[in-house]
């Protein structure tokens, strides 16, 4: 396996996600001597020395994010934990919330502790069913024996924790849509200023990070910051969760420490392209990373800095593994509608832009396509580029703009012919993947 | 007060303002569509995008104005080629999926979208898809009809039912270009009396004024500065009447002077930009049927007849009351004073009541009083509520909303009017009055704030203007106008 | 005609739920509350809104835009079981767009509606968070993976 395990580090049976046997794994000691003998300074001290980013996608140094929280200032502050999770092709964060749960929950109390937060939330997405249970599950054990609520432990430290269950909002998992979202209205995303650390859940400072950041604040205070970071390398310390799906023959969720060479990762333990197809190109982090070929792949280890200098990134952590023969054309098209479905609506050029696109797309899949399609879906996309209240709409533009500069021959061909270059395929090997689900 | 610089020039700005709220007041130009000085900052429309220059070398970056605090220092571009370019783009998604209904939209010739369009787009959409389509024409209310395809989901409405009705009666459904505003379903609009002010601050031809609808082009229009006499906050507001080169010949000539539409003349120390429904609806009181006839005892006579006879009743009068109209002039209340007051009990009338279903107060603009010129009225002639005494022998009734039950018996009445009623015909002398439409005048306002109403008509050829009546009804010479 | 029952049986439900909120929340407490009406109901009814409305004290129209904006919220009944198959990348590269023919062949509707006998409703989603495991379909509030025609065939079976 590729590297070291900080969260995958147990062996998961049908009952390694409760309380008693996380306990007896280690479990809640943490959280112990965080709050007899650490100062909430003192944790964000040790988390930013960590240099841990963010799992979410934006890969935002986490204690950055914390140290704009001004301890001892008289107003509420909240910690909201981002499990809406509804980024195509990633899944990893629903591996801790199914298995891990306690992880979870003591490291947003040791959060709290350090951003003196009384009231902490995780905002799940609406489907998970078995994610939402076991959270809840864990939730209510901790409660039962004292780990959540009134004097935690014996100590003057209180802490409640609300799983809030979203109800179907791809943008809810941005920041500002999620704790709109938990005011009990739509997912409507916020400008900045002001940032969320000043001015965010009922106006007041909020913290939102991802699930897995999160997960790793125990890890980083067991092991102090000095051994998390001979995990990973120099500029992305410690580990990353992958989801990746796809044509690819082994999927799911695994735990890459940062640094590991691509290349190993989907053709050793992931058993590389399913049937034994040749890669097409992967999408390494989320639908609107720029997709890496082969040629990429062999040489670019997994880490922020590299993943950049081939022009990609590490993002949300979801890769989607695409085989020869597929049509880009097609994956496009799902894509944009999964974007006009998704926009909340509020901006201009988000609002508009995602349906033309999608409209555009769908004109050339039917056949109507006009050469000058290409160019517009282009223009579109930049003029999305930094011009909307949130990242959605730069997010669909650099799907479109990534694919269509590696992929543009098949636009054109499918313009020019009025059909795929590809006979129009997503799924590759229909007989490999009903005998791999068999 | 940091200082900053728009387009090279220093500025100064208060504490906490925002680039747009600078800029407008240092009388830059920055195009908005959601943005509105009284409503919070929604930033979704992105027009009003301006360049910021980097420091120390650095690259420029685009940020919307609305929202950008400004910093010391700071130099804002608002009319770079980046940002024209970016407006462009703008205007091109917003245009995406706008009908092209100028032809026929009410909005024309007043239209921010079509401004914005000439001044910095002009250019025929790029697109080659269809339009996506919506609901043409949606009965928001009784009064007010929206089209779902010419909206721009700016939500000004919305935020106006959230923040200054506070009505909440409006809302935005569904998300992405589905986007519909939609009203309450439990139709609180309807009974929103602030509801017709998002006619007025929708950016393009979406929310639209039923009783307007398609009456007139804007510019067939001129707006004269009135003030509403629906209460005592004495809202001012413009007056719309066909201007004289576009009348029409074809049509009953009450139409080239009836008032098309009332809409709010913006007012920091009144009303601010708002005005109440009752406002919008002026016409009905103004345009209801006139008298234009004098009558004693209902019998048609002369005008100068009338005021002769009325100014015998006077004179001879041993113990005359008078029930002064609170929807008197400032000019007018002066006249009577100087005329009657040393002569006559003079007892402040309300010319009107609320009315069953009408709001009677609120923190907003309406108030009790359903009177426009109570307190200059009070000022001249005493607040205390006073009955006319039983024992006078003449009341002159001045106005609207005197019972004759309520009056002494046996008292003579002589009744200045402008409006058809039942009562003209009971009075022992019966004159036609002029109305505010018909004259230029003040009213002063609840807080003291005195405001001008100015004509848009001239007054009937059979009635008289009370401020000049009221010198001849206590003339000594019989040599009348 | 129908008359609707009234949801105020659940006011002691929410009243646990508002506990748990700090105090000024009442407004956050709009989507558990709408939730858990629906999941009792099965959708969301006009009386149900007037409850929530006096209840939590929050405008009808944040109601009515919440329920409106978010896809898993149902202001009319649907079938008995609600069969939502996603169509986003991984699963239709997995053979989602089979899957969602199959089901609409099998059971003779198109996705959005339901049949006759008022037993299936389907309808296609966007992603599930479930990709590794693709296919997937959701049947009512259970995750169904790695599909299959032959999986879609026994799993009709047993829900009939």
């Amino acid at each position: 396996m590729s590297g070291r395990k900080l969260l995958m580090s147990f062996p998961v049976t049908p009952t390694s996600h409760l309380l008693a046997e996380v306990r007896a794994r280690g479990g809640y000691q943490t959280l112990q001597r965080v709050l007899t003998s650490m100062t909430p300074e003192q944790v964000t001290k040790e988390v930013t020395a960590a240099g841990i980013l963010g799992h979410g996608g934006a890969a935002f140094p986490v204690g950055r994010k914390w140290s704009v929280i001004h301890l001892n200032d008289s107003q509420p502050h909240y910690l909201c934990a981002n499990a809406d999770e509804g980024e195509p092709g990633t899944f990893k964060d629903r591996w801790i919330l199914e298995n891990s749960p306690h992880q979870l929950v003591e490291s947003m109390l040791i959060a709290a502790y350090a951003l003196q937060v009384r009231n902490a939330f995780v905002y799940i997405r609406g489907e998970f069913d078995l994610p939402y249970r076991r959270l809840q599950g864990a939730v209510d054990e901790a409660y039962e024996a004292g780990l959540l609520g009134e004097k935690i432990l014996g100590t003057d430290f209180s802490c409640d924790l609300v799983v809030y269950r979203g109800a179907g909002s791809y943008v809810c998992g941005e920041a500002s849509a999620l704790i709109t979202s938990i005011e009990g209205k739509k997912g409507y995303p916020r400008n900045r200023p002001p940032r969320l650390t000043v001015r965010g859940l009922y106006q007041r400072p909020t913290v939102i990070n991802n699930v897995e950041t999160l997960s790793n604040i125990e890890i980083i205070v067991r092991m102090g910051a000095e051994e998390f970071r001979k995990v990973g390398v120099a500029k992305s310390p410690g580990t990353q969760l992958v989801s990746i799906s796809g044509h690819v023959a082994k999927p799911g969720v695994y735990e890459l420490e940062y640094g590991t060479p691509l290349a190993k990762f989907i053709y050793e333990d992931c058993g590389g392209v399913l049937g034994g197809k040749k890669l097409k190109c992967i999408i390494p982090g989320g639908i609107s990373t720029k997709v890496l070929t082969d040629a990429d792949i062999a040489t670019v280890t997994y880490d922020h800095k590299a993943m950049e200098a081939v022009g990609s990134q590490v993002g949300s952590g979801g890769m989607v593994v695409i085989a020869e023969g597929t049509c880009m054309v097609r994956l496009l098209q799902v894509m944009l509608r999964f974007y006009h479905h998704e926009s909340c609506g509020q901006c201009t050029p988000c609002r508009e832009g995602m349906g033309w696109l999608h409209r555009i797309i769908d004109g050339i899949v039917a056949g109507r396509g006009r050469p000058e399609d290409i160019d517009a879906m282009v223009r579109i996309s930049e003029a999305n580029d930094g011009t909307t209240i949130c990242g959605m709409g730069d997010a669909a533009g650099f799907a479109t703009v990534g694919i269509i500069a590696k992929y543009r021959d098949e636009f054109e061909y499918y313009i020019a012919n009025g059909r795929s270059k590809c006979g129009g395929r997503l799924e590759v090997d229909v007989a490999e993947q009903e005998a791999a689900h068999a | 007060m940091p200082d900053f610089f728009i387009n090279g020039q220093p500025v100064t700005a208060a504490k906490g303002q925002t680039v747009m709220q600078a800029a407008k007041a240092a009388g830059f130009f920055i195009p908005t569509f959601c943005w509105h000085p009284s409503l919070s900052v929604s930033g979704n429309c992105r027009i009003c995008v301006v360049e910021v220059e980097g420091e120390g070398g650095g690259g420029s970056w685009m940020e919307i104005a609305c929202n950008m605090p400004v910093t010391e220092g700071m130099r804002v571009l608002t009319d770079s080629d980046a940002v024209r370019a970016r407006r462009r783009e703008t205007l091109q998604f917003i245009l995406l999926n706008h009908p092209v209904d100028c032809g026929i939209c009410d909005k024309a010739g007043e239209c921010t979208l079509q401004d914005y369009h000439y001044e910095m787009n002009g250019l025929p959409s790029v697109s080659t898809v269809p339009k996506v389509h919506a609901t043409k024409y949606f009965e928001l209310s009784s009064r007010i009809v929206l089209d779902n395809e010419r909206c721009i989901v700016c939500s000004r409405c919305v935020r106006f039912t959230r923040e200054i009705s506070k009505s909440h009666a409006l809302g935005i459904q569904n998300r992405g270009d589905a986007s519909l505003v939609r009203p309450v379903e439990s139709r609180d609009f309807e009974s929103d009396p602030y509801s017709d002010n998002v006619i007025d601050i929708c950016p393009v031809g979406a929310l639209l004024s039923k009783q307007f609808l398609h009456k007139a082009r804007v510019w067939y229009l001129k707006a004269t500065p009135s003030v509403c006499p629906g209460c005592s906050r004495g809202c001012t507001v413009d007056l719309w009447h066909r201007k004289a080169e576009w009348k029409l010949n074809a049509l009953d000539p009450r139409e080239n002077t009836a008032i098309a539409r009332v809409t709010p003349r913006e007012n920091p120390e009144v009303n601010g930009p708002w005005i109440c429904n009752k406002g919008r609806d002026l016409a009905k009181i103004f345009e209801r049927p006139r008298a234009e006839q004098a009558m004693q005892k209902g019998k048609p006579v002369p005008l100068g007849d009338a005021i002769a006879d009325a100014r015998r009743l006077i004179r001879e009068s041993k113990r005359p009351a008078a029930l002064v109209s609170s929807w008197g002039s400032n000019e007018e209340l002066t006249a009577f004073k100087a005329a009657l007051g040393d002569r006559v009990e003079c007892i402040v009338k309300s010319d009107w009541q609320p009315q069953p279903g009408e709001r009677l107060e609120d923190d907003l603009l309406i108030r009790a009083d359903k009177n426009p010129n109570t307190r200059a009225a009070q000022n001249l002639f005493g607040s205390e509520a006073r009955l006319v005494p039983a024992d006078s022998d003449l009341v002159l009734v001045w106005g609207e909303g005197a019972s004759f039950a309520d009056l002494p018996r046996g008292a003579k009445v002589i009744l200045l009017g402008s409006y058809l009623a039942p009562e003209n015909g009971h009075a022992d002398v019966f004159i036609p009055v002029s109305i505010q439409t018909e004259r230029a005048g003040h009213y002063t306002n609840f807080a003291g704030v005195v405001s001008r109403f100015e004509p848009i008509v001239r007054k009937k050829d059979g009635a008289a203007h009370a401020e000049q009546l009221f010198a001849q009804l206590t003339a000594r010479t019989e040599a009348l106008a | 005609m129908n008359t609707i029952v009234s949801m105020h049986h659940l006011l002691p439900e929410f009243e646990k739920m508002k506990q748990r909120y700090p105090a000024g929340f009442e407004s956050s407490l709009t989507l558990p509350c709408l939730r858990r009406i629906q999941q009792e109901r099965g959708y969301v009814a006009e009386e149900d809104i007037d409850l929530v409305v006096e209840y939590l004290g929050v405008p009808r129209i944040q109601v009515e835009e919440v329920l409106s904006f978010y896809t898993q919220y149902r202001r009319k009944p649907v079938g008995r079981w609600h069969l939502q198959a996603c169509r986003n990348v991984s699963c239709s590269m997995r053979g989602a767009e089979r899957m969602i023919d199959h089901l609409a062949k099998r059971l003779g509707i198109q996705p959005g509606q339901t049949t006759a006998d008022g037993c299936f409703t389907l309808d296609h989603v966007e992603c599930l968070g479930s990709c590794g495991t693709a296919p997937v379909v959701i049947v009512n509030e259970t995750y169904h993976e790695n599909m299959t025609v032959e999986r879609l065939d026994a799993l009709l079976g047993e829900l009939k």
